[in-house]
C-alpha cells in the first residue's frame, strides 16, 4: 500500500463525512469513477476497505471521498477508525482500480456521443462527482444527468457544487456545458425534511413513466429516453441497482455484464451491499 | 401450503387500553421509522402542549435518539425504555414491534406502576 495524510475531514451528520487524503508522493493517474482501498492501523494490523473516489483525475492535489459511518449491525471497523482520525494523520491506500468509468467510445470505435444519465444512491454518487468535474474540466459536450436519492436532505452532500455546476450550464448554454442536476428524498413525512419541495420518493422513480405518458428524466430532458440516446451508469445498494434495471430492462437497455453479441450496451453500476 | 398470518396489532385498541390504564396518562401513540403517527389518542379536555409542527419535530428528535441508541445494541442489547421528565410533562418511549410506542403522563408522579401496566398493555396486544 502506499502511504499518505488525511488533509481535510468535514463531517456533514454525524455518520456523513468528506475525507481528503494527499498521497505523499502525488495524485497517480486514474479514470472518474475509480475506487481505491483505504486502509487504517487496527491491533497491528492495517484494515482496509474500498471507496470510491469523489475527486477527478484533474485534481492532483488530493484524492476526496465521500463516506457513510457504518454502525449497524456493528460497527465497521475502517469507518469507524476514519471517523476518529483527525487532519495530519496517516494513511494507507492502494493504486485505483474499477470498471466505472465513463465511456468515451462506442464499440464500434465510434465516439460515444449519447446523454450520460448517473443515478447515485446516498454514498453511491462519490463517482459521478468525479465524473461531473472530470466531463467539466475536460470541456465534454455530452448531455450529463446526475440523480441523487437520499433519505434526509442532509444527505444531499455535494448539493451546492452539483447546483453550482446546473447553474453554471444554465448561465453559459447547453452547447458549452449540458448539466442537469436533481435529488429525490425518500422520507419526505419526517419532520427534517418539512422544506423539502424537490422530488418526493426512491431515486429510481425518476424512470417510472408517468401519467403524461413520460418518466420525471424524460420531461427533465425534453425527449424520450432510448438506448440509442442515453448511457446510464449507476451506484448505490443493490437494491437501487435492481430498482434501477427493472425499469431499464423493460426499455430493452442492456448492463456491460450482459452486453450484446456486437459489443454494445447502455447501464454501467457498481453495488456496494 | 399453509402460510403463517401475521397480525398487525390494533393500534387503536392499544392506545385506548394505554390512556385508559390511569388518571395521569395524558397521551398514547405508536409511530413507525418514517415519522409516521399510525395511531395515537389523547386524554379529552386536555390543552395540547405543542402545536402541529412542535409535535413532527418531538418525534423527530425520539426517533432520532432510539436510531441512535441502536447503534449500542451489539453491547447493550436492545433498549426496552425512556424516559425524560420536563417540569409540565413527561414522556416515556417503549420500542414495540419495530414500532415505537409514545405516551406522556403528569409530572412528577410514580411511574412505575404505570410502565408495568402499560408493558402489560402491550404484551397482551393479541387479546
Amino acid at each position: 500500500m502506499e502511504n499518505g495524510t488525511i488533509t481535510y475531514t468535514q463531517l456533514l451528520r454525524e455518520d456523513l463525512g468528506i475525507f481528503r487524503v494527499t498521497p505523499d508522493d502525488g495524485v497517480p493517474d486514474f479514470k472518474a469513477g475509480q475506487f481505491l482501498n483505504l486502509g487504517l492501523p487496527l491491533e497491528s494490523k492495517i484494515v482496509n476497505r474500498a471507496y470510491s473516489i469523489a475527486s477527478s483525475p484533474e485534481n492532483r492535489d488530493y484524492f476526496e471521498f465521500v463516506i457513510r459511518w457504518v454502525r449497524k449491525p456493528l460497527p465497521g471497523r475502517l469507518t469507524s477508525l476514519l471517523f476518529n482520525a483527525k487532519e495530519g494523520d496517516k494513511i494507507s491506500w492502494t493504486k485505483p482500480a474499477g470498471t466505472l468509468t465513463i465511456n468515451d467510445t462506442l464499440p464500434n470505435g465510434e465516439k460515444d456521443t449519447r446523454r450520460i444519465v448517473c443515478i447515485g444512491g446516498g454514498t453511491g454518487l462519490a463517482p459521478f462527482i468525479s465524473f461531473a468535474q472530470h466531463l467539466h474540466d475536460t470541456h465534454d459536450k455530452r448531455e450529463i444527468v446526475i440523480l441523487h436519492g437520499a433519505s434526509y436532505v442532509d444527505e444531499l452532500s455535494y448539493k451546492q457544487l452539483l447546483t453550482d455546476l446546473e447553474n453554471e450550464s444554465i448561465a453559459k448554454g447547453a452547447d458549452k456545458w449540458n448539466f442537469k442536476y436533481r435529488a429525490a428524498i425518500s422520507r419526505p413525512q419526517e419532520w427534517t425534511n418539512r422544506a423539502w419541495h424537490g422530488y418526493k420518493g426512491r431515486i429510481e422513480q425518476f424512470l417510472r413513466t408517468s401519467d403524461n405518458g413520460k418518466s420525471p428524466l424524460e420531461d427533465l430532458v425534453g425527449e424520450k429516453i432510448t438506448a440509442d440516446n442515453t448511457m446510464f451508469y449507476v451506484c448505490g445498494w443493490q437494491g437501487t441497482i435492481d430498482g434501477v434495471m427493472d425499469y431499464l430492462k423493460a426499455k430493452n437497455f442492456v448492463t456491460e455484464k450482459n452486453k450484446r453479441e456486437d459489443g454494445s450496451y447502455e447501464v454501467k453500476f457498481e453495488s456496494y451491499g | 401450503m399453509a402460510e403463517e398470518i401475521v397480525a398487525e396489532p390494533n393500534y387503536e385498541k392499544l392506545c385506548s387500553n394505554i390512556l385508559n390504564c390511569n388518571e395521569h396518562v395524558r397521551f398514547a401513540g405508536f409511530v413507525n421509522d418514517k415519522s409516521q403517527i399510525l395511531f395515537s389518542a389523547q386524554k379529552d379536555n386536555l390543552d395540547s402542549l405543542l402545536n402541529e409542527s412542535e409535535i413532527g419535530m418531538s418525534i423527530q428528535y425520539t426517533l432520532d435518539r432510539w436510531r441512535k441508541a441502536q447503534n449500542f445494541t451489539f453491547r447493550l442489547g436492545k433498549e426496552r425504555l425512556t424516559l425524560t421528565e420536563y417540569d409540565n410533562v413527561t414522556l416515556f418511549t417503549i420500542p414495540f414491534k419495530g414500532k415505537l410506542l409514545l405516551v406522556s403522563t403528569e409530572p412528577r408522579i410514580e411511574y412505575d406502576p404505570i410502565i408495568e401496566k402499560v408493558n402489560s398493555i402491550i404484551a397482551d396486544w393479541t387479546k
